[in-house]
C-alpha cells in the first residue's frame, strides 16, 4: 500500500493543528524531574550479581599469566572471567577497517591503559572491587606508541604484531582537476592545524544487566544503549550468538552523544552471567573507567590544509591531508569519524574540487569513539581557519570572503565534490541575520577601542553545514555495508480510543517522545493525555536505529506519520463500510470519519476504533480488525557510494554562522567570550524549544571542546586524565548567555521540511572560537592551531610572541 | 571485613533504621538500601554534582559521604520535593522553561536550586550562577537551567505560574 507522508502541516488531516512547530512542554519531564525515571541503575533483578573490571594500568604489555584463586576464594565471588574466558566463549570485534580489532578482554597482551584483563562478578559492587584487587597479572612491559606521526614511522613499536604496520588505512579521495586548480590559483595558503582528543562525557556512565539463558542459549540486555537494535547485532556476532538469541531492553538514559560506549563491559557481563549459569549481572562503568576505557575518546588529529584561492577571495580548490590516531583497534567507529566528513567536505561553499589524503593509524591509546559530529567538527574548525588566512592575506573582511564562496540560493540541490547533495539553504540570509543580531560593524569597534586600551580582543564569524539524517552509504570507504537507515513506529488505537505510539529506542534527552506525541496529536486531533509512548525490545520493535547522526527528528517524523497514514487508510475503510460507501468518499477530518459528500455522516475516530475491535458483526468482510499500524521510514533517493565514496548520503544539510566575540587575558591565558551569536537554518522547527536546547547545549560542548577538554596522554601512552578533575567539562560559569536568530529554508526532501539539528552547534563553535581567538592574537602575529586553545598553549604562544610584538627583536 | 553498624537517618519525612557497612556511600545507601533512586550518581568523586542531597537543609555530595556520616541527620532528596502528588514549584519551573534534556543531572540541579532559593529567594543573576557552579549538566548549555532558576523564584514569590513553553 504506498502512502503519501504529510509534506507540510497544512496536508495533516487536521484544520487548526496545535501541537507541532510549537515549543510545548515535554511528556518526558515529569518522571525525570521526579527521579523517577528508570535509568539503567536503577533496576534491581531477583538474584542479580554485581560486576567489577580489572583493567591494565600499563598500555603495552604481553601478559604472562593471570592468577585469580584468590579472587574466586573470595565471599561473595559468585563468578570470574578472563581472556581465556573471552577466547572460548566470543569472538574478536568487528572494526572499521576490518581486522583491527581484538577480544573484549586481554588475551595475550594489553594494548592500552583500561583495557579489560579480568572480570568479577559478585554480591556487591563492594566486594566485587574487593576481588578484582586479589587477581594477580603478570605483565611483561613492551614499548608502546603513544604518537601518531612516530606509529606510522618505521621504528614505532607495532601495536598489532601480525599486521606488521600500524596503519589502518590510508588513502587519497581525489574530487575533481585538484592539481589543476592549485597550479592555476592567484595564492595558495596551506597551514598545519592539531585536534586534540576529546570526548562525549554523558552525564550517565554505560551500564548494562546481562541475563544468559542456559537453556536456549540466548541473552537478554537491558542496557542505556543508543541504539538499541544496532548494539545487540554486534553482541550477537561477539558473542558467537544468532541475532535473534540477543535480546537488546533499551533503557531511558542520561545522554549520549554517540559516546555512550559500552561495547566490551557488555560483552564482559554477558561473559560473566554466562559463567554464573544465568544470573543476571549488573555492570555499570565508573566515570574513571568511562573516562579511560569507554566510549570517551574521539578525534586526535594532525591536519595539513592548503587552499587554491583567486584574488577576487573565490576558493577554487581544498586540499586536506589528515593523520588520525585511532587508539589501538577499530572496534568503535573511529574511521567513521574520519569520513563523515566526505558529507559536508568543501562546507557551506561553492569549493569545485578537493582532495582529502588520509592515514589512520594504531597507536597505544584508548579506540576512538564517536561523538556529536561525528568527525566534522574538526574538520569544519580547518576549513574556516583557512577561510580566516585566505581572507588575511587577500586583505577582506571574514564575512565577506564567505559571502564570495557561499553555495548561491538558487543552485539546490547542490551536489558537493565529495558527492553528498545538500537539500536547499540560503546561506547569505543566514550570514546577514547573523551579522545584523551581532552588529558585527559595533563589534569591530568595541574591538579596536579595546585593542587602543592594550587588550587583547577579537572576533570570529564562520559558518559550517551540519550534515542530518545519516545514511551508512557515507561510510562505504571504510567498510560499512547498507543503504538506508530504516526507522519504524507503530500507531495503534484501543478499544477505548486511547492511542499507542511504538518505538524502537530509548529517551536520551532530545524530547523525541514529545515529538512523537506532537505529530499524533495534530494527526489524530487528540490531546497529549490521550497518547502514550512506550519503547520495545528488539524482539518486538520495528526496524530502528534512533538516535545518531542528526536524524531522528526527521526519521520519526517519517516513521510516525506513515503509520499514521497507514492507519488512517485502515479507518477509512471501515467507516466506509459502515456508511456503506466506497473507501473514496470518506476521508478523515480532524479526528472523526467523515462522508465527503454528505454533511452530518460521520463518526468519531475512536468509535470506529472501538468497532473495529468490539463489534466484528458490523465490519466489511475481510477486513483487518486492528486499528494499528506500522510504518518503517528511510530516506528517499539514496545512492550507493563509488569509489571515490561519492554517494547521495545526508538527506538534509542545516547551516548555521556563528559571531564571537572573546577577550585573553594575557596574563593567564584565559579566554572570556564576551558575545556569542547563532543564526541557524535546520529547516522547518517541529518543536522549537526543543531545537533550541540542542542548540544551546552544542554550543556549551563546542566551548568545551576549543577552550577546555582535552585527554592527555604520556609518553608512555599513560592516561593522566581519568577523573573531572583533570578532563574539565564546561560548568555555566564558562558558557555565556547566546543571541539566537533563526531562518527556515524548509527540506523539500523530509517530512514537515525539518533537517536533522541534533549535532548541532558542535559542527560550528570550536571553530568560531578558535577564528575570534586568532582575531585577538593577530597584533602579536602568532596563530593557536591547536585545540583545546586551553590556557596553557596560549599563555606560552603569547609569551613566546611577547618580546618579538613588543619590539625587542626576534630571539 | 569490618562490622556492619546501625544507622538511623531520616529522609524526606520518614525515619530509617538500617544496618551498613561502613564503607557504604549515602549516595549508595540511598539507592541501594532505600530504593531512593532518584539521586543519580554521575562521577563519585564528588565533581559532577549530579548526586547532591539536602543534609539538615543543606547541599551535599553524597557520593563523597558514607552512609554512617548521616547517621542521626535529616535528609532531602528529590523524591521528597513534590507536595500532595504536586510538582514543586521548582520541577515546575525546569518543565516549564525546558531546564533539562537527558534530567540525569536534574535532581542534582533541584536540591541545589532548592537550597538557594531557601536562602535567597530573589538570587541575582551572579549568585546563581555561583550557587550552580559545581553541578554539571552535558546536555543543556545552562541558560535554560538559569531561565528555569529565575522563573522558580518567581513562582516562589506567588508570581503568576507562566514559563516560555508554549501552550497548545
Ligand atoms: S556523583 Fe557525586 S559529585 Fe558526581
Ligand atoms: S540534562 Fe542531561 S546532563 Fe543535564
Amino acid at each position: 500500500m504506498s502512502i503519501e507522508i504529510p509534506k507540510t502541516l497544512d496536508d495533516l488531516p487536521n484544520s487548526s493543528p496545535r501541537w507541532v512547530g510549537r515549543g510545548v512542554p515535554r511528556v518526558e519531564d515529569p518522571h525525570l524531574v521526579t527521579g523517577r525515571t528508570e535509568f539503567i541503575d536503577n533496576v534491581v533483578l531477583p538474584g542479580m550479581l554485581h560486576a567489577a573490571i580489572l583493567r591494565s594500568p600499563i598500555a603495552h604489555a604481553r601478559i604472562r599469566s593471570v592468577d585469580t584463586s584468590q579472587a574466586e576464594k573470595l565471599a561473595g565471588v559468585f563468578a570470574v572471567v578472563t581472556g581465556e574466558d573471552a577466547k572460548r566463549w566470543s569472538l574478536p570485534s568487528p572494526t572499521m577497517p576490518e581486522e583491527w580489532g581484538t577480544h573484549c578482554m586481554a588475551t595475550d597482551k594489553v594494548r592500552y591503559v583500561g583495557e579489560p584483563v579480568a572480570a568479577v562478578a559478585a554480591v556487591n559492587r563492594y566486594v566485587a572491587e574487593d576481588a578484582i584487587e586479589l587477581i594477580a597479572v603478570d605483565y611483561e612491559p613492551l614499548e608502546p606508541v603513544a604518537d601518531a606521526v612516530k606509529a606510522v614511522g618505521p621504528d614505532g613499536p607495532l601495536v598489532m604484531e601480525e599486521k606488521g604496520t600500524n596503519v589502518m588505512l590510508q588513502r587519497v579521495f581525489t574530487w575533481g582537476e585538484v592539481d589543476e586548480a592549485f597550479a592555476d590559483a592567484d595564492r595558495v595558503f596551506t597551514e598545519k592545524f592539531r585536534w586534540h582528543r576529546l570526548g562525549a562525557n554523558p552525564m550517565e556512565t554505560f551500564g548494562v544487566i546481562a541475563q544468559w539463558d542456559p537453556v536456549d542459549e540466548s541473552l537478554t540486555l537491558r542496557a542505556s544503549v543508543q541504539s538499541a537494535l544496532h548494539f545487540g547485532l554486534g553482541r550477537a556476532a561477539v558473542l558467537g550468538l544468532a541475532s535473534n538469541k540477543v535480546r537488546v531492553i533499551p533503557h531511558p538514559h542520561g545522554g549520549s552523544f554517540g559516546g555512550k560506549g559500552g561495547t566490551r563491559g557488555c560483552d564482559v557481563a554477558a561473559l560473566l552471567t554466562r559463567k554464573a549459569g544465568g544470573r543476571p549481572v549488573k555492570w555499570i562503568e565508573d566515570r574513571s573507567e568511562y573516562l579511560t576505557g569507554g566510549g570517551s575518546q574521539s578525534w586526535d588529529r594532525h591536519y595539513e590544509v592548503s587552499l587554491a584561492v583567486k584574488n577576487d577571495g573565490r576558493v577554487t580548490g581544498l586540499h586536506v591531508k589528515l593523520l588520525d590516531d585511532m587508539g589501538a583497534t577499530g572496534e568503535a567507529f573511529g574511521a567513521v569519524n574520519t569520513v563523515k566528513p566526505l558529507a559536508c567536505f568543501t562546507g557551506p561553499y561553492a569549493i569545485p574540487v578537493a582532495r582529502y589524503d588520509l592515514t589512520l593509524v594504531a597507536t597505544n591509546k584508548l579506540p576512538q569513539s564517536p561523538y556529536r559530529g561525528m568527525g566534522p567538527p574538526p574538520h569544519n574548525y580547518v576549513l574556516e581557519q583557512m577561510m580566516d588566512i585566505a581572507a588575511r592575506g587577500l586583505d577582506m573582511d571574514l564575512a565577506e570572503i564567505r559571502r564570495v564562496n557561499f553555495i548561491p540560493k538558487g543552485a539546490f540541490p547542490y551536489t558537493i565534490p565529495s558527492g553528498n547533495e545538500y537539500d536547499s539553504g540560503d546561506y547569505e540570509a543566514v550570514l546577514d541575520k547573523a551579522l545584523e543580531l551581532a552588529d558585527y560593524p559595533a563589534l569591530r569597534d568595541q574591538q579596536a577601542a579595546a585593542r587602543a586600551e592594550g587588550r587583547c580582543v577579537g572576533i570570529g564569524v564562520v559558518s559550517a553545514i551540519e550534515p542530518g539524517v545519516f545514511d551508512w552509504n557515507a561510510y562505504a570507504v571504510v567498510g560499512a555495508q547498507g543503504t538506508g537507515v530504516p526507522e519504524g513506529a507503530t500507531v495503534s488505537i484501543d478499544v477505548l480510543g486511547k492511542i499507542t505510539i511504538r518505538v524502537g529506542f530509548a529517551m536520551e534527552g532530545q524530547g523525541q517522545y514529545t515529538l512523537a506525541t506532537q505529530l499524533v496529536a495534530d494527526y489524530f486531533c487528540v490531546g497529549f493525555e490521550d497518547i502514550k509512548v512506550v519503547v520495545l525490545d528488539t524482539h518486538s520493535a520495528p526496524p530502528a536505529f534512533g538516535p545518531g547522526g542528526s536524524r531522528l527528528g526527521v526519521a520519526l517524523t517519517g516513521a510516525v506519520l506513515g503509520a499514521c497514514e497507514r492507519l488512517k487508510a485502515k479507518l477509512v475503510k471501515v467507516a466506509a463500510g459502515l456508511f456503506q460507501m466506497d473507501a473514496s468518499q470518506v476521508d478523515l477530518v480532524d479526528g472523526n470519519l467523515v462522508a465527503k459528500d454528505v454533511p452530518g455522516v460521520e463518526m468519531p475516530m475512536a468509535a470506529v476504533a472501538g468497532t473495529m475491535l468490539g463489534r466484528s458483526d458490523l465490519l466489511p468482510p475481510g477486513v483487518d480488525p486492528r486499528p494499528e499500524a506500522t510504518y518503517v521510514w528511510t530516506a528517499p533517493g539514496r545512492t550507493e557510494a563509488d569509489e571515490q565514496g561519492r554517494a547521495k548520503t545526508y538527506l538534509t544539510a542545516a547551516q548555521a554562522v556563528h559571531v564571537v566575540m572573546v577577550e585573553l587575558d594575557e596574563e593567564t591565558g584565559l579566554v572570556e567570550i564576551l558575545e556569542y551569536c547563532v543564526v541557524d537554518d535546520c529547516g522547518t522547527r517541529l518543536n522549537p524549544a526543543t531545537v533550541e536546547g540542542q542548540t544551546e547545549g552544542s554550543i556549551a560542548q563546542g566551548i568545551g571542546a576549543a577552550l577546555l577538554e582535552e585527554y592527555v596522554y604520556d609518553d608512555q601512552a599513560q592516561i593522566l586524565t581519568s577523573s573531572f578533575m583533570d578532563y574539565l567539562l564546561p560548568t555555566v560559569n564558562e558558557v555565556p548567555a547566546m543571541k539566537k536568530g533563526i531562518v527556515v529554508t524548509p527540506s523539500p526532501f523530509t517530512p514537515l521540511g525539518a533537517k536533522g539539528c541534533g549535532e548541532g552547534a558542535m559542527h560550528t563553535t570550536p571553530a568560531a572560537v578558535l577564528s575570534a581567538i586568532n582575531d585577538a592574537l593577530l597584533p602579536l602575529g602568532v596563530r593557536a592551531n591547536e585545540v583545546p586553545a586551553s590556557p596553557n598553549r596560549l599563555w606560552t604562544l603569547i609569551h613566546d610572541a611577547k618580546p618579538q610584538a613588543a619590539g625587542e627583536g626576534p630571539r | 571485613m569490618t562490622t556492619q553498624q546501625t544507622i538511623s537517618v531520616t529522609v524526606n519525612g520518614t525515619t530509617h533504621e538500617a544496618l551498613v557497612d561502613p564503607r557504604t556511600t549515602l549516595a549508595d545507601f540511598l539507592r541501594g538500601e532505600l530504593a531512593l533512586t532518584g539521586t543519580h550518581v554521575g562521577c563519585e568523586h564528588g565533581v559532577c554534582g549530579a548526586c547532591t542531597v539536602l543534609l539538615e537543609g543543606r547541599s551535599v555530595r553524597s557520593c563523597l559521604m558514607l552512609a554512617v556520616q548521616a547517621d542521626g541527620t535529616s535528609l532531602t532528596t528529590v523524591e521528597g520535593m513534590e507536595e500532595d502528588g504536586n510538582l514543586h514549584p521548582i520541577q515546575l519551573a525546569f518543565v516549564e522553561e525546558h531546564g533539562l534534556q537527558c534530567g540525569f543531572c536534574t535532581p542534582g540541579f533541584l536540591m541545589t536550586v532548592r537550597e538557594l532559593l531557601e536562602n535567597s529567594p530573589d538570587p541575582s543573576d551572579e549568585e546563581i550562577r555561583d550557587a550552580l557552579g559545581g553541578q554539571i549538566c552535558r546536555c543543556t548549555g545552562y541558560q535554560s537551567i538559569l531561565r528555569s532558576v529565575k522563573l522558580a523564584a518567581a513562582k516562589l514569590q506567588g508570581a503568576p505560574l507562566a514559563g516560555t513553553t508554549e501552550s497548545p
